[in-house]
């Protein structure tokens, strides 16, 4: 049962992943892949806070999703000067250079990775409550980005993204706009990362390299850019798939890799069957249903 | 520490060991000046590259040679695999070039586990002895390996600026990477010129793995690393141009070598970053080493 219990967790966790990653780069269409640097920075700073000071797992999440906040700012401002594949390279950049510092110095335990991460859980039932607070946070944070993207806020987002020169000239602020989205996409990335440290009570910088943006990557893009249920598909597709021959119990040598090609050739299949996804996103919203209103 | 003979010994070998990176990053380089493609599957390429000969020299027991060739062979076939069936649809769908990254990255992630599932993770370099004869120069030391690393490197590059200048392929491949459309109206076929980039890019991953594995024990995953170093150097060197990108290879790689003597080396892997970051900001077109040359007269042009 506790096998099931972390692949809900894991479905979870990767849920609020793809869908503010989503948020980010295909609502706004900024092309930074640097999202799993914000669910380590959210990791992190969680175990490290319960680790030396004791603080209370959901104070040190929420400390994590705000220092995961605040450090978008690095990949948030170079975006009003750059976009497209450049943006995308500075973020390969930003992301293996922060991740060269976590690996680097002791108190995040450098390359052996952080242990002794305090549970706030023990007992039989803690799969199961992980579980319930994986889900939930899934829930919520599928719910509030359809709830900023559904208003005002979304609008302004999506004439954003298409024609930014346009909405600027309008006497609409972008660069607001850019910095508001990355923080909420980052921040929610951030309390991704407090609950896989809590639950996991290990974490290591190779779960963050450029592999793990491919992997949030295609979730989004599987499950469907833009849309707001896609990457929820894509996060529980291409989680829960490749576990599927977990049960051949194959040696751990080959688990790995097998499981590994599974996935990669998943996506190559989707890219070529299916490019736009899965679930397609929404049209928007008829004009007579539209409230005014300006960011 | 700042004696002439230490910094004339970290140049000599600075420059030897930036050999590979800098064949990883011309193709590189030379891949997204003409088929305008952000390559990550190149990583994909490189481990292929150097398994295929590992397998020759320890599995099959062949000579050097036979195995560099097979290396050579199986990854021509894989890189012109992927751009027949992988590229030309995707191009075709007119796709994002997100789709592009994610579809160059997962076939670099696909070639690293299917190795993995074949050889292992166990560090393993091409031959068992890593260590070449070692000779004293006017007080430096200059291994066999040096030599034919700078050789290799040299003599490649030079043929590859020969053949794009010099032959009419070349020269088909420049006006591709110029203006592609163009080039068809003129009759240039754009898909024969990405099939040359690739199949040049594929012998120069070849030779820089070679070099790579006869230094240093190799691990599937090993080739991405070394990859992004080929990335940052391409963007340094500015898009477009191979041989500022070249440049921008040896540079970044003397500047870690030299930073031995004032940064502990656990941080030299940070230098990369920092200078990307400062070049995307500053420099956001990136630094064009060669136009730099010019506007400081060190270049006529």
């Amino acid at each position: 049962m506790d096998y099931v219990f972390s692949i809900l967790i894991l479905v979870g966790i990767y849920i609020v992943l793809a869908a503010s990653f989503n948020l980010i780069i295909g609502r706004a269409g900024l092309a930074s892949i640097a999202h799993p640097i914000f669910f380590a920075l959210g990791a992190y700073t969680a175990a490290l806070l319960a680790i030396h000071f004791g603080l209370n797992p959901v104070l040190a999440t929420l400390a994590g999703a705000v220092v995961a906040a605040v450090f978008s700012l690095m990949i948030s401002l170079p975006s009003l000067r750059i976009s497209g594949d450049y943006l995308m390279i500075t973020s390969i950049g930003f992301q293996l250079g922060l991740l060269q510092v976590i690996k680097n110095i002791e108190i995040t335990g450098s390359q052996g990775g952080l242990s002794n991460i305090p549970t706030p859980i023990a007992g039989p039932e803690r799969g199961a409550v992980f579980s319930i607070i994986a889900l939930a946070a899934a829930a919520g944070t599928v719910l509030l980005i359809r709830w900023i993207v559904r208003g005002p806020y979304g609008r302004a987002i999506n004439a954003m993204r298409d024609d930014e020169l346009a909405f600027i000239a309008l006497g609409r602020d972008a660069t607001r706009i850019k910095i508001a989205i990355f923080a909420v996409g980052c921040g929610l990335a951030g309390v991704a990362g407090g609950i896989y440290a809590f639950y996991f009570q290990y974490l290591t910088p190779e779960q963050y390299e450029i592999l793990a943006s491919g992997t949030m990557l295609t979730m989004v893009v599987v499950g469907g850019m833009g849309s707001t249920w896609g990457p929820v598909v894509g996060a529980l597709m291409l989680v829960a798939l490749p576990q599927a021959i977990t049960f051949l119990q194959l040696p751990p040598s080959y688990m790995a890799p097998v499981q590994g090609m599974i996935f990669t050739l998943l996506v190559i299949l989707f890219l070529f069957l299916k490019p736009q996804g899965l679930v397609s996103p929404e049209p928007p919203a008829p004009l007579a249903h539209r409230r005014a209103g300006r960011v | 520490m700042f004696e002439p003979a230490v910094l004339a010994q970290i140049l000599w070998t600075g420059l030897a060991t930036s050999s590979h990176m800098v064949l990883f990053t011309i193709a590189f380089a030379l891949v997204l000046k003409v088929v305008k493609l952000w390559n990550f599957a190149q990583a994909g390429m490189m481990a292929i590259a150097f398994y295929a000969m590992y397998a020759g020299v320890n599995q099959f027991g062949w000579p050097t040679l036979p195995s560099v060739g097979f290396g050579l062979a199986l990854t021509l076939a894989a890189t012109l695999a992927l751009e027949r069936f992988g590229f030309r649809v995707l191009r075709a769908r007119r796709s994002s070039s997100l789709l592009f990254f994610i579809f160059t990255l997962v076939c670099s992630e696909f070639a690293a586990y299917a190795l993995t599932l074949i050889f292992g993770t166990e560090p393993a370099p091409l031959f068992e002895r890593i260590l070449s004869p070692v000779r004293i120069v006017a007080g430096i030391a200059v291994s066999d390996w040096d030599l034919l690393a700078l050789g290799v490197t040299i003599g490649l590059a030079t043929a590859l600026a020969l053949y794009l200048r010099f032959s009419s392929d070349g020269r088909c491949l420049v006006a591709v990477s110029d203006n592609a459309e163009l080039a068809e109206l003129y009759g240039i076929s754009a898909k024969r010129a990405y099939l040359i980039a690739f199949a040049l890019a594929s012998v120069l991953v070849c030779a820089g793995m070679y070099l790579y594995g006869t230094r240093t024990a190799v691990i599937p995953t090993a080739p991405l690393q070394l990859m992004i170093f080929a990335v940052i150097a391409t963007l340094l060197g500015g898009m477009g141009s191979v041989l500022g990108a070249a440049i921008a290879a040896v540079t970044l790689s003397l500047l870690q070598s030299y930073s031995i003597l004032i940064v502990p080396s656990k941080w030299q892997g940070m230098i990369l970053y920092v200078f990307l970051f400062v070049t995307i900001l500053f420099f956001p077109s990136g630094a064009h080493p060669m136009r730099l040359l010019r506007r400081f007269g060190l270049r006529r042009g």
